[in-house]
């Protein structure tokens, strides 16, 4: 029933966005106002794709196996809060979250709009509704969330174990947020483009939009790489897996745009740049999705796997890409005035910024991609892996947060740098620190020491800058803060980790000359929809701290999956990580044993970057108030 | 298939105890960049599949037989082809992989140079 209701609520919201187009397409050539029909009609297709969502929601929580999607992705025994999480666990219900963040911003930016002009909310509106139609068409064509099947089944086969987890139950809807929330950044860039309304206004109005998205797109690349550190049992972070690549695209082209247009908003420059930024951010998005539905890469989250699928998308992001282009080359007017700043400002600053963010994102796009077109014209099969991205980013992240830390010093037009003492002194503190930390270690002595120092410069600045700035730039001076904390944390957490991998049997006791690992006993234990076996483990540190571990093997019934849960002991300082597997047909169990310092601070630091995206919103507000 | 198993554990159980620390080391380098090839996406280092496994100690006796970081690479690269490295290396079919990155930066960089800066002087 609830599937019934899904489905033709997916029908109505098609039709309403049939009804919006004919609306919005009158009132634009005949009346001097807002035509209100419009608004109630983008609120009645809301309604419709949330009453849809909520009945594939209820399909899930009844397990109502007459639902296709429900039979491929559910299962009786499994506890609630995952049967509703599996609702966006798998490719038809996460487009259908796709639809519903699409037809949520539009309408959010209709309400927040008011004070704009009609022709601009009006064509912001058509744009989206191109995109929304376009995803409706391949929901209800390709992955139509509601599909029946007959006989009724009368057990599902469950959702993947490794997705029954909090932190990857909420990453969908979160990252999704971000995602898709660019779309509103693309509809409004061209509707403002054909309007010849990019301008100091209209930068003044995009950044909340701007900001909005990329605060869930930070938040949601973040929460996936929680999840990829203690689900996936490895004890790394970051894989440049191919579709956390797809995600940290949109991100970086997100965080250009975040930066290029305060250049716009300030001194009505670099309008062209902006459009294209824009563009592209959501063109990345899209691209994302269709790398991943596609079935194209070889990654841990492919769930799908459909030529048909892919090949709709592709259709569909080229007449996207072909429409911007088409307003972009017929409708923008190049901005003829002068670039009349001296070499040393704060335009400078920025430009450079682009420049670097640009190259970081050259480098994921076509590490991601160059493989796929090698395969493709060659059948030559190569991997590009975390060691290409080691190779080319790190060399350029020196120059690049020296850049951040001197940066935003600067004033616009003309500039000095103010402070020169401060600059200097920070500057042999972290050489001489960094010097200290990397000497006694068996690693790159010139590289890391370097490196070492700039993500230290960045810090110590941005630590002063609190002080002697005060509340002044205060957003920008936590998000680089943060990043600095960020860079900090992933260095040394690199340069300090270190680990134990070995076999035990019950009652064995490894001796290392640092630690000791005992294994004291095991349990086993049934919880609903999967038994454990819990292991204990007594790990004592060279200076006598002991502390219990307990890692985890899970056996799920359905599927019938074996995940390994790592347990991880977590302080200010490091994190103790132990996971165990299986050795087949032994007695033995492979334990690995990971101490990782400073893994708290990674979370933390990308927290706060997220929060200075906040305080940057609710300052903006007050300015408007 | 059984008995091969058996042999793998056997030699794992009795090998892994007695690697000294930096070749432990340098095996953990190694298998981080060779990809599990039966896995979605992940590292033999990263991966307890059986294949895995095998892989693991195949790096480990290359190691004692005293062959470099590069050439244990290029045996890998000969048996199961360039997919299995995450390390691709500088030849004919990656040039581009390699140099476009470098490449756009020096564009940028002159794009830049071009209209911001050289008008100004």
């Amino acid at each position: 029933m609830a599937s019934l209701i899904g489905y033709y609520s997916l029908v109505f919201g098609l039709c309403a966005s049939l009804l919006i187009v004919f609306f919005c397409i009158k009132n634009f050539q005949n009346s001097l106002i807002f035509d209100n029909k419009v608004l109630t009609f983008t609120f009645l297709q809301l309604f419709f794709v949330i009453i849809s969502f909520l009945g594939l929601i209820i399909s899930f929580i009844n397990s109502d196996f007459s639902n296709e999607t429900v039979f491929n992705h559910s299962h009786t025994t499994k506890p609630l809060f995952y049967k509703i999480s599996g609702t966006w666990g798998n490719h038809e219900g996460s487009l259908l979250l796709w639809l519903l963040v699409l037809t949520l911003f539009i309408f959010l930016f209709l309400l927040k709009s008011k004070d704009q002009s009609k022709k601009y909310r009006i064509l912001t509106l058509l744009f989206q509704q191109i995109i929304i139609i376009g995803f409706f068409i391949f929901l209800i064509q390709t992955s139509n969330p509601f599909n029946y099947i007959f006989p009724v089944p009368s057990e599902g086969l469950g959702l993947n174990p490794i997705l029954q987890d909090p932190a990857l139950a909420i990453h969908p809807p979160i990252l999704y947020l971000g995602y898709v929330g660019s779309s509103i950044i693309f509809s409004s860039t061209l509707a403002a483009t054909a309007l010849n309304y990019v301008s100091v206004d209209w930068a003044k109005h995009i950044k909340f939009w701007i900001l909005t998205s990329w605060i869930f797109l930070t938040l949601g690349i973040l929460l996936g790489s929680i999840w990829a550190y203690y689900e996936l049992g490895w004890g790394g972070f970051w894989f440049w897996d191919p579709v956390e690549n797809v995600s940290l695209m949109p991100w970086l082209a997100l965080t250009t745009l975040l930066h290029c247009v305060l250049i716009l908003e300030k001194k009505n420059l670099l309008s062209s740049w902006t459009i294209i930024l824009s563009i592209s951010t959501f063109t990345l998005s899209m691209c994302g999705t269709f790398l991943v539905r596609s079935g194209i890469l070889n990654s841990v989250h492919t769930f799908a796997n459909d030529p048909e699928r892919g090949l709709f998308i592709l259709i569909f992001l080229f007449s996207l890409i072909f429409l911007s282009l088409i307003i972009f080359f017929f409708f923008h007017k190049q901005d003829k005035k002068k670039y009349n700043f001296f070499w040393l400002s704060k335009e400078t600053s920025i430009v450079v910024n682009n420049w670097f963010m640009m190259y970081f994102l050259t480098v994921v796009l076509i590490g991601t991609t160059y493989p796929i077109f090698l395969e493709v014209l060659t059948s030559e099969k190569i991997s590009v892996g975390p060691p290409f991205y080691n190779k080319l980013i790190i060399p350029f992240l020196i120059p690049f947060l020296f850049a951040m830390a001197i940066g935003p010093k600067l004033k616009w037009i003309k500039s000095d740098i103010k402070d020169k003492f401060y600059l200097i002194l920070f500057l042999i503190i972290s050489l001489l620190l960094s010097a200290f930390i990397i000497k006694n270690l068996n690693i790159n002595f010139l590289l890391n020491t370097v490196l070492v120092t700039s993500a230290f410069y960045l810090f110590f600045i941005t630590t002063r800058d609190f002080f002697s700035k005060g509340l002044k730039n205060l957003s920008q001076n936590i998000a680089h803060f943060g990043f600095s904390l960020l860079i900090l944390s992933i260095l040394l957490n690199n340069i300090f980790s270190s680990e134990v991998i070995t076999n035990l049997k019950v009652g064995e006791t490894l001796q290392l000359d640092k630690t000791q690992i005992k294994f004291e006993s095991i349990e086993k234990k049934n919880i609903n929809n999967y038994a454990a076996v819990i292991g204990k483990f007594q790990v004592r540190d060279k200076d006598g701290n002991t502390q219990i571990l307990n890692p985890e093997l899970r056996i799920y019934n359905q599927p019938n999956i074996v995940t390994s849960e790592a347990d991880i002991k977590t302080n200010l300082f490091t994190d103790k990580f132990m996971t165990m597997n299986l050795v087949q047909n032994q007695d033995y169990f492979n334990i690995r044993y990971q101490i990782k310092p400073f893994m708290i601070w990674i979370w933390i630091s990308v927290l706060l970057i997220s929060f200075a995206g906040l305080t940057s919103l609710l300052k903006k507000k007050n300015y408007e108030n | 298939m059984k008995y091969l198993n058996f042999l793998i554990i056997i030699i794992i159980v009795f090998n892994s105890n007695f690697l000294n620390a930096q070749e432990q080391k340098l095996k953990n380098e190694i298998t981080k960049n060779l990809r599990c090839l039966v896995c979605q996406g992940q590292s033999v280092y990263d991966s307890d599949t059986e294949f895995a496994n095998s892989l693991k100690i195949l790096v480990e006796r290359k190691l004692d037989e005293g062959l470099s970081e590069k050439q244990i690479y290029d045996f890998f690269k000969e048996k199961y082809g360039e997919w299995i490295l995450y390390d691709p290396q500088f030849n004919k079919s990656t040039y581009f992989l390699w140099l476009l990155p470098v490449l756009m930066f020096l564009l940028g960089g002159a794009i830049i140079f071009k209209l911001f800066i050289k008008k100004k002087n």
